[in-house]
């Protein structure tokens, strides 16, 4: 061990020794640190968890993240790549018509549903996430009823069709479809099929007079490549905070929307409350915490002048001195931190029970990560060293002939 | 192996204005002196200039060791680091009231201006001193537990554990009792001239110098303050 290394242990020891020594007074500081220590980090415990529980709740529902166009236009494709571009889209996809296509489908004449919303849906589609199963060309994926009233489930076949008005004869496209995967009940009420966008596409154009392949009609206008042009988009945000700035933009492009925009706001009102709320009660117990320890730790120091004098004397550099007063602010501070989580694991445990027992705050629960965690034990050293930076200056004051005089 | 010579010092401002004069010391190793005087006439102040704590207005020469370290050019410069290092190795403080550390066990009050110097934390020269100073039982007891006789004694030695080559006692013996103050006054000479240290020894007991015939350091009063004279 090098002599700096050996010194410095040996600084360490002494104030080690010095706090043991006096060990009610220590006990004293290190109280009035969990005093503040265990009442913030509970408090700040059950305010994460129960913003989290809220924001968790809002994210559950992925129609939280849904923007729905009001407003229809004749939007190019162009315009539906730059949607997806955007960061805070997490989904897009056009909609040719502004309402909805409708079209029948039956397994027989008895499971026979009229006019099921076709809607368009593509990978990734928010309400479709938890499936796994994307509608391709030839499947699709089922509302709850829609499901229920075809008595169809996921692998089963059923068929798609579609009638139309051509030169005043009824002519009927039919494409026979796969049930790729039924929602859950809560996703989507309404009987409704989610296809692939190319073959709505095809559907509507179908019901503009062109001949259809895929549809088994050969007669109409032959299919031409005119390109695709949309009214609206089916557009969902990418994340919970980035759909209040999606709708101002559609705004910006006068579109009108309707999202649930005032519930998110709601949830980050109440956030920004209780996070001021926590802020300024946080404040004042450090702003008091602060005084208390720099009082009392000051108070030590002048007490013992004449034992930091003699320090001196024996050799003790300033930085000696530095080194003793931060080493037992530190550790008396780690200590009161190790304390005070105690404590908050222990409250935080019997307030998890209580509220787990109750139906209205079940999930609600007060939590901290290790981060947080760490960020309270770094303002926990650095109040620690703000009070010893104090000591230290007083005990720079501190000359060794100190030692010489009488007290 | 000490020698000053010319030291002038004044301390305070207008009235509160006070002299200590110093014109000349020497001492051979081995050699304790006694400083005697009236309270209040600057004995401590004296102390702290040797123990390079002040600085002087005036100084000729002030030299320790053999051959001598120059000291004086070390306070005219006021290298303050250099003056700190001399003052942990080569001088040894024993004050008034012990000034030993309450949360440290005897043994580690002594042995801590040698840890504080990098040295082993003991020697055979500490032994032998708490040997001779009936110490051994005590080692473990904190200051606290211990007589002031005791404490003074524990002072003493932690004041020479770290083998300096000059003792500095501030009226060490002020707070016992005549017998307890002879019996320490005995003992801090016949180690100090073993041990072969020299040492100024600040006591206002003119009968316990006496008693030990030791050579005295007296104040004479001055118009200015007070003057230190030799009187061997």
């Amino acid at each position: 061990m090098s002599i700096l290394a050996k010194r410095t242990a040996l600084i360490v020891h002494l104030a080690l020794q010095d706090l043991w020594h006096e060990r009610k007074i220590s006990f004293c500081i290190v109280a009035s640190l969990v005093a503040v220590i265990a009442p913030l980090l509970l408090l700040f415990g059950l305010k994460h968890g129960v913003v989290t529980q809220l924001q968790e709740e809002l994210l559950r529902d992925p129609r939280n993240l849904e923007v729905r166009m009001l407003t229809s236009a004749s939007h190019d494709a162009e315009w539906l790549n730059a949607l997806r571009q955007r960061e805070d889209v997490g989904f897009a996809v056009g909609q040719v018509r502004s309402l909805n296509a409708q079209a029948d489908l039956y397994t027989d004449a008895r499971q026979f549903l009229h006019n099921v919303e076709m809607i368009p849906s593509a990978a990734g589609d928010p309400l479709l996430a938890d499936l796994e199963a994307v509608p391709q060309s030839a499947s699709m994926v089922l509302s709850a009823s829609a499901a229920r009233r075809l008595d169809v489930s996921a692998g089963e076949g059923l068929t798609l069709g579609v009638n139309r008005r051509r030169d005043g004869k009824r002519e009927r496209g039919r494409l026979d479809i796969r049930v790729a995967g039924v929602l859950e009940p809560a996703r989507y009420s309404r009987p409704a099929a989610f296809v692939d966008s190319q073959l709505l596409v095809e559907l509507e154009r179908f019901r503009d007079g062109r001949a259809s392949e895929t549809l088994g009609v050969t007669t109409g206008i032959a299919p031409g490549d005119t390109p695709v042009r949309y009214a609206r988009a089916r557009l969902y945000a990418s994340d919970i905070d980035v759909v209040e700035g999606l709708v101002k933009a559609l705004e910006a492009e006068h579109i009108d929307t309707h999202s649930r925009l005032a519930e998110i706001q709601n949830v980050n009102a109440i956030n920004r409350l209780l996070g001021l709320i926590f802020r300024v009660i946080a404040l004042t117990a450090l702003a008091g915490c602060l005084a208390s320890m720099a009082g009392a730790f000051i108070a030590n120091i002048d007490r013992k002048r004449q034992q930091y004098a003699v320090l001196r004397l024996l050799g003790l550099h300033k930085t000696g001195i530095a080194l003793h007063v931060i080493a037992q602010a530190s550790l008396m501070a780690l200590l009161a931190f190790v304390i005070g989580l105690g404590l908050y694991a222990a409250s935080a445990m019997l307030f998890n029970q209580l509220l787990g027992a109750s139906d209205i705050t079940t999930g609600i629960a007060a939590r901290l990560t290790p981060l947080q965690l760490l960020a309270a034990l770094a303002l926990t050293l650095g109040v620690a060293l703000l009070v010893a930076l104090l000591g230290v200056v007083r005990a720079f004051r501190i000359q060794p002939a100190e030692s010489l005089r009488e007290l | 192996m000490l020698c000053v010579h010319d030291l002038h010092i004044t301390r305070g401002q207008g009235s509160e204005r006070h002299a200590v004069e110093l014109p000349r010391l020497e001492l051979a190793a081995g050699e304790l002196i006694a400083v005697v005087g009236p309270s209040g006439c600057g004995k401590s102040t004296l102390l702290e200039a040797l123990g390079l704590l002040l600085a002087p207005d005036r100084l000729a020469r002030f030299t320790l060791g053999e051959p001598g370290r120059d000291l004086a050019a070390l306070l005219r410069t006021n290298a303050t680091a250099e003056l700190a290092q001399v003052r942990a190795q080569d001088m040894g403080f024993m004050l008034q009231n012990g000034g030993l550390l309450p949360y440290l066990s005897v043994r580690d009050n002594i042995s801590l201006p040698r840890r504080l110097a990098g040295m082993a934390p003991g020697s055979e020269r500490i032994r032998h001193a708490c040997a001779t100073l009936g110490l051994d039982a005590l080692m473990n007891k904190r200051p606290a537990a211990l007589s002031i006789g005791e404490r003074q004694r524990t002072a003493f030695v932690r004041a020479i554990a770290h083998e300096p080559r000059i003792l500095l006692a501030d009226e060490p013996t002020a707070a016992l009792d005549p017998q307890a103050g002879s019996r320490l006054f005995g003992l801090m000479t016949s180690l100090v001239e073993e041990l072969g240290m020299t040492a100024l020894v600040v006591s206002h007991d003119r009968q316990l110098v006496a008693d030990f015939s030791l050579p005295r350091l007296t104040a004479e009063l001055t118009t200015e303050g007070c003057r230190f004279v030799d009187t061997r």
